[in-house]
């Protein structure tokens, strides 16, 4: 019977070509969707595409806002930034703070997550606790941070004077400075991992803890061996965000230390915002701006591939 | 059909009112004169501080004194202004008259690329001019290019010595200092340490995001930042045995917090954390009101024998594309007016724009005008020719002082910044 159909190229759904929607009412069909589609396609074309492509046309000549000439000079920024001490600087600084924040900020979210993953009416008020930094504006907190540090009025000070501790003035201190925006970095952002944990915990079936548990696998190997392969996909998710807020780090240092002192804690963005928007140089900031586009998209690669992360995910 | 039809118009109406926000949301455009005769000003100020109120107060008053010229003002944040308005300006969308910025280099920049408009017939002695001679030197200098005059101060401050009295007593000295060298004594002894930890610093002396205060140690001795051909002169040895004294005070003798902001330094006076600040008229706002028991004294003189001291001022300039160029110098001579700089000096304790004011009635009710005033022959800018001076002051000098104050090599750290000036600036000599 099929055989004869394939024969005759008669289609089995006995429907013949001039019953198909042609292309004019396919079209018709079509309008007012993609019409719809159009205010929102409108506001990413004119506020995402065209400022994309704009930068990376800028990048490529030497752009001031004052000059109404703009002359082409290829590939001159990215050269000029192959040997300019600041934007190396920056690149440290960021790549050091990703490369701490990152693993701190999820494994404390971790650590949170499975200490907080009953449903206590305390833990829920604690995760409420953890989660607060998360919420709030990170210049907010960077300015509170700032009076904590203070070496005249902070009580972080007081607290390590009181216990025979020398005075330091973190946030003007070329070897403290960092590692304080660091640590703060870390507190506001541990919160977010949490969340993340905690619902990949809920997913995980109590049923599979339970077989281990009955075949004499204590929490340790547990957790090791069953909780923390069962997050990849959770860890992956937290991991790629972090990085990826921590490469534009920005507000908690403008507020924090404006960069200082003596750039120790200058980042990426806040080169280029000086560079833009303080030199009026916006060719060469679009062409930073570029740069930490590529880093962290070959950075998101590079975890994806490290995470084996697959279409099945 | 009828169906279709609503469901596109009303997708299309939807697209429209989604750009709509795009076409509305450009610069303030330039206002020519309406059709009733009434020029319209488009003004873009920065004056979001303390003493807005004061400018928002004379721009009405011109207004109503005004019938055919109205100027509409608008305030918004120095950055927001350094954003936005050499675009706004090179596209002929910016506004008549606008202040760039705090400091006086960056109108070099609008300068080279043609977006200003000199306003030389500002100066005379007609009806709505003002005369040359009243000027203050440092500002007709900072304003003038190529013979050109470019801008009118939209204010004028010098800075004082500010002390705290009752710190001063405290400590059993009776007079503000007279030279460096009693400013660098007393500001040994008014730093008060526990073991390693300050209590109190002698001074407040700030090195980024501020008015330059590093500088007059500098030029009280004889040394400078730029030499008169705009090059560098921080290798000079004046300059290197300045910065050497008060590093040595800084590093040895912990006179002052270091990696101060103009606001940390600020809130340190302000807080009674140091007995010594040298700082503008705009600080009498902040301190008053926090009863800080002080007293204002001039910048201490000295190994040159003569008083100097930071000019500040606010430059105002005038569109190049403007269509309205003589309803904005009638403006400029307006506010350059005896009365409203003794308004000024009133309300907002700036010293006046002219210097043929002394002893003007007005200025009788204004306790401290009259000390920031009478500094105005002595003040100077810094880096007045500079037009990328921010880059110049936050890559160069700034950075140079904070390595200092952190116990670097001066005469080595010195050099090496006077190098990057002089790149910087490109001076090859």
């Amino acid at each position: 019977m099929s055989q004869g159909l394939a024969r005759t190229g008669v289609r089995p759904s006995g429907r013949t070509p001039t019953a198909r929607p042609t292309a004019g009412r396919r079209w018709r069909k079509a309008t007012p969707g993609y019409l719809f589609l159009l205010p929102s396609a409108a506001i990413l074309l004119v506020f995402v595409v065209y400022p994309i492509a704009q930068s990376l046309w800028m990048s490529l000549h030497d752009w001031s806002f004052f000059s109404s000439s703009h002359p082409f000079i290829g590939l001159g920024n990215y050269r000029t930034m192959l040997h300019d001490p600041r934007f190396w600087n920056a690149l440290r600084n960021t790549a050091v703070y990703t490369a701490v924040v990152v693993p701190g900020q999820v494994g404390a979210g971790l650590a949170l997550a499975v200490a907080l993953q009953r449903n206590s009416l305390v833990n829920k008020f604690m995760r409420s606790v953890f989660f607060f930094p998360v919420i709030s504006a990170l210049a907010t907190m960077g300015i509170v941070w700032k009076f904590l540090l203070d070496p005249q009025i902070g009580i972080i000070n007081h607290l390590l004077v009181s216990v025979g501790l020398p005075d330091t003035d973190f946030l003007q201190s070329t070897t403290w400075a960092l590692p304080a925006v660091i640590a703060v970095g870390i507190w506001k952002s541990a919160g977010f991992s949490m969340v993340i944990y905690l619902a990949a915990l809920q997913d995980i079936p109590r049923s599979v803890m339970e077989a281990a548990a009955v075949d004499g696998a204590g929490p340790w190997p547990r957790f090791w061996r069953i909780t923390l392969p069962m997050l990849r996909q959770s860890t992956l998710f937290a991991v790629v965000m972090a990085t990826i807020t921590s490469m534009q780090l920005f507000d908690q240092v403008y507020v924090m230390t404006s960069g200082g002192p003596l750039f120790h804690t200058d980042t990426l963005v806040t080169y280029l915002y000086q560079v833009g928007f303080q030199d009026f140089r916006s060719g060469y900031a679009a062409a930073i701006s570029w740069v930490l586009f590529l880093l962290i998209l070959l950075v998101s690669m590079l975890q994806l591939r490290l995470f084996r992360f697959k279409e099945t995910d | 059909m009828i169906r279709t039809r609503t469901v596109l118009a009303g997708a299309a109406l939807c697209a429209a009112a989604a750009l709509a926000g795009c076409s509305s949301s450009g610069p303030a455009s330039t206002a020519a004169g309406s059709g009733n005769g009434v020029v319209t000003l488009n003004y873009w100020s920065g004056f979001t501080g303390g003493d807005q109120a004061t400018y928002v107060a004379l721009i009405k008053m011109f207004n109503s004194t005004h019938k055919n010229i109205q100027v509409n003002m608008t305030i918004q944040p120095w950055d927001s202004i350094a954003q936005k308005l050499p675009e706004a300006m090179a596209t002929g969308s910016g506004p008549d008259i606008a202040t760039p910025d705090y400091n006086v280099g960056t109108i070099r920049q609008y300068i080279s690329n043609g977006l200003l408009a000199p306003i030389d017939s500002l100066l005379g002695n007609g009806a709505n001019q003002v005369p040359a001679a009243v000027l203050p030197p440092a500002i007709k200098s900072a304003f003038t290019v190529d013979g050109h005059l470019y801008a009118a101060p939209a204010n004028w401050a010098t800075l004082e010595l500010y002390y705290n009295k009752t710190m001063f007593a405290k400590a059993g000295i009776t007079s503000p200092p007279t030279t460096m060298a009693q400013l660098e004594s007393d500001a040994v002894k008014l730093t008060v340490k526990s073991g390693s930890t300050v209590k109190q610093y002698g001074m407040a002396i700030a090195d980024h995001s501020t008015i330059a205060m590093w500088p007059i140690f500098i030029w009280a001795n004889g040394g400078n930042i730029q030499t008169a051909n705009g090059c560098s002169a921080l290798d000079e040895p004046q300059t290197v045995a300045a910065v050497s004294t008060w590093a040595n005070l800084i590093v040895k003798d912990d006179i002052t917090q270091v990696g101060l902001a103009g606001q940390d330094a600020d809130n340190l006076f302000s807080a009674q954390k140091a007995a010594m600040e040298i700082n503008g008229p705009w600080a009498t706002g902040e301190y008053t009101p926090a009863h800080v028991d002080y007293g204002l004294a001039p910048v201490p003189v000295g190994s040159i024998g003569a008083t100097v001291t930071t000019a500040s001022t606010v430059p105002m300039v005038l569109n190049a594309k403007s269509p309205n160029k003589t309803a904005a110098l009638t403006f400029f001579a307006w506010w350059l007016s005896k009365p409203v700089q003794a308004y000024l000096a009133e309300h907002a304790g700036y010293p006046p724009s002219r210097t043929d004011m002394s002893g003007y009635p007005g200025l009788a009710n204004t306790p401290f005008v009259a000390g920031f005033s009478a500094q105005s022959p002595y003040a100077r800018f810094y880096l007045p020719t500079v037009a990328n001076f921010s880059s110049v002051d936050s890559n160069v000098f700034s950075p140079a002082i904070q390595a200092i104050e952190r116990g670097a090599n001066v005469a080595s750290t010195l050099q090496s910044a006077s190098s990057q000036l002089n790149s910087a600036v490109n001076c090859s000599s």
